[in-house]
């Protein structure tokens, strides 16, 4: 850690937060100290913690442990209402806006500061001066739904400094943001700090760091990694202290020769549910015996883009071909016609069907095809058969074919969603987030599956935000950014630092 | 088939008068909905209504008490679906759907109960007319407004007052937020559950209005059921109307119209055949299928409407 | 109104359309505990409710009970009135088990009646062995033509089956009522009340208690009928891949769509498959008590429906023993009414009460298992 220097006023102090969900620690006694006039960064990967510590800043949740200072005073902030009275205004991620009222009602909902009878004319006069005050241009008459993304920020933006906010905090706010979308905020931004505000960004993604922010806290896995001054640290230092961690021990892998693709995705184009752009051009080929890993921050399109090769999502662009034929628009059945299986991100409401038994889950999408029907009737007894087989060879504990899959610890449910998958020889294999939420135990099994399909010849398509599960496993890898593919490196190439910089977006550094 | 069986002035006023209670009744589904609760429940307070208003006009042989009891009624019914919706977080429809059952056979119990086979007294204090005598000589209009039920012209200032509040009131913004977007709402410091609540009341109130209006105002008596269906034909303005009270009055007047032209058309006939006035009677829902499913412009309730909602687990 | 659960699919570019109900509200685990108690917390609900209007509770379920079970001619009409209540009562369970509220089946049952009347009297001449079954296909495809509107919609165009279905309802009374009054279907009869033309002797299915053993028996051969409707039910779900798809979308449509079934589809099957049920229905009353469709001979099948599929927890076995609850509530209540001289109405109340405990109860149940449960996953970091 480089030395910090001392801020002149500190008007955030948070000291040794904690906080728990359950059995699980999310933040490990954490520290934010945040100085007046300044843009201050709050940089971790997914589940360092971030989004968390702000929650608690902006009421949303309470702490299980430590302080919070604010100006000085000790500070107790128990609902969105108090911060908002402390003078603190939060610019979510997801954007807390009614799209069919307009901006101005946007922006003085809950604090209108009018008679029962409301004017339009005195709203949108009202926003007038705020915008102009802070230089921030949007139409106070227009719907938000019909705004583009990069607008509707900015109501977000006016909502916060109409009700007198002195720090706002910004979650993730470029997400959405097309590139000169993203410049304009800057230049709010820093109006804003000029203004006298101070500003806390919720970010992954260095770029933003070095163009508008003074300091910056790294968090990892819910502890302190480092506090910098911008302009005394490089995107190297930074990644490295996003990323370092102790390593699993990575795998000896036999070097397969890779033959012939089983993958070829050229120019794929998609939406997100939101209805933003999530993958742009994408061109990518998985051979067969060979493991991609795709890399990058949780929603920089990594979804999106299993979604598309298994056929859940219609791409708006682009080809994706598997055993010479292209496959984009294809519905699932189809996809997996063709050999191509899928160990989806969320195994509970995507992967499995929690209530049936582990058998039923064995044959999902397979029920029509014998032995499991013969003749348009379920043959029972070939379903717990196989249902039997699978559970013993996918090592599911207790391997009772019969037990409802709800009841099943994660690893054990992952297992089932193995066995299912990959029990049938296929071609490619999409595996997305596989051992999230898993522990150590269940998370080497699953690598190992995956090895071994890699051995059998198998095309493995591995999505993941899990930097030792890219490293361990991937024989290359590519990084997603902002719904790009901003490179691709073998194995050996793919430096923790450098991969850390593909990751938040700096590609030029990385790959020099 | 004659003009002035299709638009004749009595033809005219008997579509508001058949429209009223629908529309009161839209009304209803209109502020519920708006703030994000679906309750299907408008014909049980719209019978409930009925019936106790008849009970408490009877009792106390004033016709004003017995509209403040019809209110009353339709409130205190959908209270009771309020607290399964917002409080319970219960299933919207199911909830609807057996206090519905239980308005029709609680207000048939007891009518069976307190008037057995003989009904209610035909001296039943009533809802006046609004007499217009200055339109007394006014071709059609005189006929068509110039003796039409204080209620009708509740129904006119309520449909009024409703769109003014919607649009252009605190309390309507606010509810209008509650309705598309909850944890926005309530991430401004909204107290949604209280906005819900009042607004399932309110519904309850206008249902109530409407029920009152039937058989205090135009049939001067109760029977067994006999809101008929028009607390859900209200349900069906409403969508047609697109959620806003005006609409649902508009659409309320088409429904009311089709109903009224089914009478007026009895024995009709087109050359030889025979006018199919019972076929009317599916215009109404023909409509609102047609318009939800996108075939009429485009329909779109409130984005959280029905949706039970969670609380953020606040600090 | 609209959706009952969160509407996670519905970007652009996605294929899901979400199902309507809230699936483990209506299908918890566990025997008959939780709908027997049900029952009973209704029926004392009931009783206090009789209490309260000063009536005796005791002396009213005694007459209830004693009306719908006291003499073999009252077991039979129980029974009577149990059939159609079976049917309607599996073509709701049958929806809910893929995810769908289906309120139709007052509409599938009516068209089906319709369907079924007409084909009976059309084809009068014909002998009963081919008769009888044109007449339950007829009665089947009509209720399935119906159902399947409603799913096509959803599909097609995302609308909510909660608002198809009770237009439907309406929509087909009031057709009803031009058919039989002045319509095409419209025939005299004794009575002088609007009802269609007698269907032929090959389709009426006779009555199977000779009344030599109960006089006056009205039980039908419908209850067989009825009976291999609940084997087909179950059958149907548990024995073929086509219910185990449907499951599948019931419980989890997220991972039925990326394995392979299409969730849309599915909704269009079960909703034509649940309109047959209760169009069968429709043909048995036809064929088992009327001999024709009189205007507005059923009334509230439908929502009695989705009562007896909520509390036989859309299962086979529990829908027969609801459906006979019911039933002899129905039957029970007319006695309660002329020998206690208490309303039936007590009936329709009791019923309310059922829904309401039943809403309630799902909710606690759901409560308690999220108590343990822990925060979901986007709330970290």
């Amino acid at each position: 850690m480089t030395s910090t220097v001392a801020p002149h006023v500190e008007l955030v102090e948070m000291r040794g937060i904690v906080k728990r969900f359950g059995d699980f620690t999310a933040l490990h006694g954490v520290d934010l100290v945040v100085a007046e006039h300044e843009i201050h960064a709050l940089l971790g990967e997914n589940g360092a913690g971030k989004s968390t510590l702000m929650n608690i800043l902006y009421g949303l949740y309470r702490p299980d442990g430590g302080t919070i200072r604010l100006a000085g005073q000790d500070a107790a902030i128990h609902s969105p209402r108090d911060a908002i009275a402390r003078g603190i205004g939060m610019i979510h991620q997801h954007f807390m806006l009614i799209p069919p009222l307009t901006v101005a009602e946007n922006v003085v909902l809950g604090d209108e500061r009018s008679g029962p009878v409301l004017s339009r004319h005195a709203l949108a006069a009202r926003v007038r001066e705020l915008e102009e005050r802070f230089h921030i241009g949007v139409d106070p008459d227009a719907k938000v739904e019909d705004l583009p993304l990069g607008l509707q920020q900015r109501v977000e933006i006016l909502k916060v400094l109409y009700r007198g906010s002195e720090l706002l905090i910004f979650d993730e706010p470029t997400a959405v943001l097309t590139p000169q979308e993203v410049d304009e905020l800057f230049t709010i931004v820093r109006t804003l700090r000029d203004e006298g505000k101070v500003v806390i960004f919720i970010t992954h993604k260095l770029r933003e760091v070095f163009a508008v922010t003074d300091r910056i806290t790294v968090l990892r896995a819910g502890r302190n990694a480092g506090e910098l001054v911008t302009k005394a640290t490089s995107p190297s230092e930074i990644a490295r202290l996003m990323v370092g961690r102790e390593l699993r021990q990575v795998q000896a892998r036999t070097p397969v020769t890779a033959s012939g693709a089983v993958l070829e995705i050229r120019g794929l184009e998609a939406r997100s549910d939101r209805g933003a752009t999530a993958l742009q051009g994408i061109d990518l080929t998985v051979n067969a015996g060979e493991i991609l890993g795709v890399a990058g921050v949780g929603g920089n399109g990594q979804s999106e883009l299993a979604e598309c090769v298994l056929g859940l999502r219609e791409p708006t662009a682009g080809s994706i071909v598997i055993g010479g034929a292209d496959i984009a628009h294809d519905d699932p059945k189809r996809t997996r016609e063709r050999g191509v299986a899928y160990v989806p991100e969320d195994r509970r409401t995507e992967g499995l069907v929690l209530a049936f038994t582990v058998a039923d889950n064995f044959i999902l999408g397979k029920q029509d095809r014998p032995p499991f029907s013969t003749r348009g009737v379920l043959d029972d007894d070939a379903i717990r058969t196989n249902g039997d087989r699978l559970a013993k060879e996918f090592d599911v504990r207790p391997p009772n074919a019969r037990a409802i899959v709800a009841n099943l610890s994660g690893g054990n449910q992952q297992k089932v969603v193995l066995g299912r998958e990959l029990s049938e020889r296929p071609t490619l294999i999409v595996v997305s987030q596989p051992t999230r939420g898993l522990d150590i135990g269940s998370t080497e099994y699953v690598w190992e599956r995956l090895l071994e399909q890699r051995a059998r010849g198998c095309g493995v398509l591995l999505v993941s935000s899990e930097l030792d599960e890219i490293r361990a496993l991937s024989d290359r890898i590519a990084v997603m950014f902002e719904g790009r593919l901003v490179a691709t490196l073998a194995a050996a190439d793919a430096t923790e630092e450098r991969l850390g910089l593909l990751m938040a977006g700096h590609a030029e550094a990385a790959l020099a | 088939m004659t003009l002035e069986m299709l638009i004749g002035a009595s033809v005219f006023a008997a579509t508001l008068r058949l429209a009223a209670p629908i529309a009161l009744a839209a009304l209803g589904g209109v502020t519920t909905e708006r703030s994000g609760v679906t309750n299907i429940a408008l014909e049980g307070s719209m019978l409930v209504g009925c019936f106790f208003g008849v009970v408490a006009a009877d009792r106390a042989h004033n016709v004003w008490i017995g509209l403040a009891i019809a209110i009353l009624a339709g409130v205190l019914l959908a209270g009771l679906h309020a607290y399964a919706a917002i409080a319970l977080r219960a299933d919207q429809i199911v909830s609807g759907m057996a206090l519905n059952i239980l308005a029709l056979g609680l207000t048939t119990y007891l009518d069976y109960q307190m008037y057995g086979t003989t009904g209610t007294p035909a001296d039943l204090p009533v809802l006046p007319d609004v007499q217009l005598g200055f339109l007394k000589g006014v071709p059609y209009v005189g006929d068509a407004i110039g003796s039409q039920n204080l209620m009708v012209w509740t129904m006119g200032v309520l449909v009024v007052l409703l769109q003014l509040s919607l649009f252009r009131t605190v309390a309507g913004l606010r509810l209008r937020a509650v309705g598309e977007h909850p944890r926005a709402a309530e991430t401004v410091g909204i107290d949604v559950r209280r906005i819900r609540y009042a607004a399932v009341l309110a519904s309850g109130a206008l249902a109530a209005l409407g029920g009152a209006y039937l058989s205090l105002g135009v049939a001067h008596s109760f029977t067994d059921g006999m809101t008929g269906g028009r607390g859900f034909i209200g349900l069906a303005a409403m969508i047609f109307g697109r959620w806003t009270p005006v609409g649902a009055l508009a659409a309320s007047l088409i429904f009311g119209y089709g109903n009224a032209l089914s009478t007026s058309l009895q024995g009709a006939s087109i050359g030889d055949v025979k006018v199919p006035v019972q076929l009317l009677g599916t215009l109404p829902y023909i409509l609102t299928i047609l318009a939800v499913a996108g075939f009429v412009g485009r329909s779109r309730p409130p984005a959280a409407d029905g949706l039970p909602y969670e609380t953020e687990g606040h600090a | 109104m609209t959706q009952q659960q969160q509407p996670a699919t519905t970007g652009p570019g996605t294929t899901i359309p979400a199902p309507s109900v809230r699936q483990l509200t209506f299908q918890w685990a566990g025997g008959p505990a939780i709908p027997v108690l049900s029952v009973v917390i209704a029926l004392l609900l009931g009783a206090v409710f009789v209490l309260l209007s000063g009536n005796d509770p005791v002396a009213a379920y005694a007459a209830l009970v004693q009306g719908a079970f006291g003499t073999p001619y009252d077991l039979t009409e129980t029974l009577v009135a149990a059939i159609p209540l079976v049917l309607t009562g599996l073509a709701v369970a049958i929806a809910f088990r893929t995810g769908l509220f289906n309120i139709g089946a007052q509409g599938q049952l009516l068209v089906g009646a319709l369907a079924a009347g007409w084909a009976g009297a059309q084809f009068a001449s014909w002998p009963g062995i081919v008769l009888m079954p044109t007449v339950i296909v007829f009665g089947v495809a009509g209720g399935a033509f119906y159902g399947g509107i409603v799913g096509f919609l959803k599909a097609v165009r995302g609308v909510n089956e909660v608002i198809t279905t009770i237009m439907l309802n309406y929509t087909i009374v009031f057709v009803m009522h031009w058919l039989l009054q002045a319509g095409p279907m419209s025939a005299p009869n004794a009575l002088g009340t609007p009802a269609s033309t007698p269907i032929g002797a090959g389709a009426r299915l006779p009555v199977i208690i000779p009344n030599e053993l109960v006089l006056f028996s009205r039980l039908h051969a419908g209850i067989i009928l009825a009976a291999l409707a609940v084997v087909v039910f179950w059958f149907v779900l548990w024995r073929t891949p086509l219910g185990y798809r449907l499951r599948a979308v019931g419980l989890g449509a997220h991972a039925a769509a990326q394995a392979g079934i299409d969730p849309a589809r599915h909704m269009v099957l079960v909703m034509a498959i649940a309109g047959g049920f209760a169009g069968l229905g429709g043909m048995i009353e036809v064929s088992g008590i009327f001999g024709r469709v009189y205007d507005g001979f059923s009334s509230s099948y439908g929502f009695d429906a989705i009562a007896v599929a909520l509390l036989g927890k859309n299962s086979p076995l529990g829908i027969v023993f609801a459906a006979l609850l019911f039933g002899a509530f129905v039957h029970g209540g007319a006695y309660m009414q002329s020998h206690a001289g208490i309303s039936s109405n007590l009936v329709a109340i009791i019923q309310a009460f059922v829904l309401f405990v039943i809403a309630a109860e799902a909710l606690v149940r759901s409560l308690t298992r999220r108590r343990g449960a822990r925060k979901p996953v986007e709330a970290i970091a």
